[in-house]
């Protein structure tokens, strides 16, 4: 406690160094924050976007579990085999195609289309209007925000679709479709274009007759791991995946730029707080050598010579540390509207998100850096010869 | 002796498609068309030029069609595809179509997902894009490399680099403005002499500026020297984590002079805040008499 106060009376007698150091040490906590906050940023919102969703497992005819490549064929046989099981609450087959609303006066505006089946789970919040109904004529589609602003028109409005469903095939004829509501989607970026359709809708807009899916939506009833468990021993031509499975493997293959640069960075970042604590500690003990001495003489011993500075770089870095917390969620926040402009990047996703763990990193890393920095000063400290080091003071 | 292994790749040609395969390698007689296969999925797959393999549109590896490897290549580095395993294919057009043509579509055989066009003079591809555009209704006519949409990510991407570059520089002006404090501060008895000995105050403040400049240019060259030195270890490890030819860190000369043009004129300032006060001083104050 002695210690404690001494040392925070040495700071307080330098209050502009002090507080320089202070705020460079807020600084550089601050980016090593969002670094820290970057590294699993991605991996736990994208983690959270699909959980939030309401399926755990995804089924696909190829080992990539996303939409848009190799098509499932026989969806349907293949949703009822899978519904069948025990493990699976629910399943709901998914197609996506890609075309344009032709507006009146011959505008169009490209959208991306889903054919889904209408069920008690679906990965879309109705924002106006009502949900997708089989018994609608003309057929109902379900539009987002941005593609309601540029179509311009009012729920309840019948569309002109024009479907391209397959790159090997000319676009089908257009056919009509009754705007019925406007829902948020929770992969859609802030300026894509999207819209839902029944699965038996989009066939028909696509002018083929194969019952093809590009997934099948899974909702477990008893985990996920063993719906894929089962559907893996029912139909072993299908490749069942879970959300932990696709989070895992978008961490090791499509988010690693990120935590490539987060773990550059924070590298950085500490070398660079190792430096700064070192270099102030170090100057701030060389202008203080004839007052160790001196203190030393009077009978202060050298481990509690060397505590003082140590408890100096605490408090420094410890004050600098708290500060760096809201300067670097602040700062945070600026990186991650910077980064989200990025397209295909989902609205609800973030770069930066929050986790107490980060908190612990973040002291225990500051804490590591502290031990470092004032290692030598301590050094310094500790071996300072009493006699000649006031001699030499008193002839300079 | 035949080895049989299911493997997903890319197969690319004029037209480009993702298609599951099977693929095969095996010692057989001279036959089948040629293919090049990507070095990741010849070092994958241990396969060798010369080998046959056999490539199948269907996810099932169904309707497989033999080919042999005829070359080994390194595809083009592309950053949107970082990360990806580069398991490639690249097949004569009329090959890839036949594979993909279902007989069923007479469309099939006509279908391309894009045409290269080499035009005579560079100036004219705008026009003639534009010419294209409406002269084919429904095609998309466009400048190669002039693709806001594939480059929008690198602009994100830089602009978050400047960002924390920012950031970097505000933390360390405030340490540098730290240290110089501390510094200045054990000179104040030379100062001090120098004013009792008759140095005007704007003689000692060209000093002061004078050494802020050189030890503000050292400090940049030495960076820009760390820098260059450490680009090929950067790049290296990059390109050895993601399997890639992409070149991560480049020091150009706009860099370095841009980098100068930041760090010298902080140094300077720096060095400059942190003297005022002894300059300032009154001489007997600065002498501790």
């Amino acid at each position: 406690m002695r210690a404690f106060v001494f040392a925070a009376r040495s700071l307080v007698r330098q209050p502009g160094r002090t507080a320089l150091g202070i705020i460079g040490i807020a600084a550089v906590g601050a980016l090593l924050f969002d670094m820290l906050l970057l590294s699993r940023g991605l991996v736990v919102s994208f983690r959270d976007l699909l959980d939030s969703v309401g399926f755990d497992v995804r089924v696909t005819a190829t080992d990539s579990p996303l939409p848009a490549g190799v098509r499932m064929k026989d969806a349907t046989l293949a949703a009822a085999a899978v519904a069948e099981l025990p493990e699976v609450a629910q399943v709901i087959p998914m197609r996506t195609a890609s075309g344009e609303i032709v507006l009146p006066g011959g505008r169009t505006v490209a959208a991306g289309f889903t054919g889904m089946d209408p069920s008690t789970r679906r990965p879309w919040t109705i924002v106006s209007g009502q949900d997708l109904s089989p018994l609608t004529t003309p057929p109902a589609i379900v539009i987002n925000e941005p593609l309601s602003d540029a179509i311009g028109l009012p729920i309840g409005s019948e569309l002109t679709l024009r479907a391209g469903c397959d790159p090997g095939r000319a676009v089908s004829t257009p056919r009509t479709f009754r705007l019925v509501g406007v829902a948020q989607f929770p992969f859609d970026d802030e300026a894509q274009n999207t819209a839902v359709v029944s699965r038996d809708a989009l066939r028909e807009a696509c002018g083929d007759d194969r019952d093809e899916a590009d997934m099948l939506m899974v909702a477990s009833s008893g985990g996920s791991a063993a719906a894929v468990a089962a559907i893996k021993a029912k139909r072993p031509d299908l490749f069942p995946i879970t959300n932990e499975q696709i989070v895992a493997r978008m961490q090791t293959e499509g988010f690693t730029y990120f935590r490539q640069i987060s773990a550059v960075l924070s590298t950085i970042t500490l070398i660079f707080g190792f430096l700064l604590i070192t270099v102030l500690l170090t100057v701030s003990v060389n202008q203080r050598l004839a007052e160790i001495a001196a203190l030393r003489a009077l009978g202060f011993s050298r481990m509690r010579a060397a505590a003082d500075v140590f408890v100096q770089g605490a408090l420094l870095v410890g004050i600098g540390g708290v500060l760096a917390v809201p300067l670097g969620m602040a700062l945070s926040i600026w990186l991650d509207r910077i980064l989200k402009a990025m397209p295909g990047i989902p609205a609800a996703m973030h770069f930066f998100v929050f986790e107490p763990r980060t908190l612990v990193t973040h002291a225990a890393l500051l804490l590591a850096t502290t031990l470092l920095a004032s290692a030598y000063p301590m050094w310094l400290v500790a071996r300072l010869p009493i006699a000649s080091t006031l001699r030499n003071e008193v002839v300079g | 002796m035949v080895a049989r292994r299911p493997v997903g790749v890319a197969l690319l040609s004029a037209t480009l498609a993702a298609l599951s395969v099977v693929a095969r390698s095996e010692t057989a007689p001279p036959s089948g068309a040629g293919v090049l296969v990507s070095r990741q999925l010849m070092a994958a797959q241990q396969l060798r030029v010369g080998d046959l393999v056999s490539l199948s549109a269907e996810p099932d590896g169904s309707q497989p069609r033999s080919f042999r490897i005829v070359g080994e290549y390194e595809p083009t580095p592309d950053p949107m595809r970082l990360g990806a395993v580069r398991h490639e294919v690249r097949l004569h057009l009329p090959d890839l179509i036949d594979l993909r043509a279902s007989g069923s579509n007479p469309l099939d055989t006509e279908t391309v997902d894009a045409i290269n066009v080499a035009v005579g003079s560079p100036s004219d591809a705008g026009a003639i894009a534009r010419r294209l555009f409406t002269a084919i209704p429904g095609a998309v006519a466009q400048r190669a490399g002039n693709d806001e949409r594939r480059a929008a990510p690198f602009v994100v991407l830089e602009r978050f680099h400047l960002a924390i570059a920012i950031v970097t520089v505000l933390a360390s002006s405030v340490f540098l403005l730290a240290l110089m404090l501390m510094l200045v501060e054990e000179r104040r008895s030379t100062v001090g002499v120098l004013r009792l000995i008759g140095f005007r105050r704007s003689r000692i403040l060209q000093h002061v500026l004078a050494e802020g400049v050189v030890i503000a240019l050292a400090g940049a060259a030495f960076g820009i020297l760390l820098s260059v030195v450490m680009q090929g270890g950067i790049n290296q490890f990059f390109q050895w984590r993601y399997d890639t030819a992409l070149v991560f860190v480049r020091i150009t000369p706009g860099v370095a002079l841009r980098s100068i043009a930041v760090a010298v004129p902080l140094g300077v300032a720096a060095i400059f805040a942190s003297s005022w006060s002894l300059l300032r001083g009154e001489v007997l104050a600065l002498t501790r008499r």
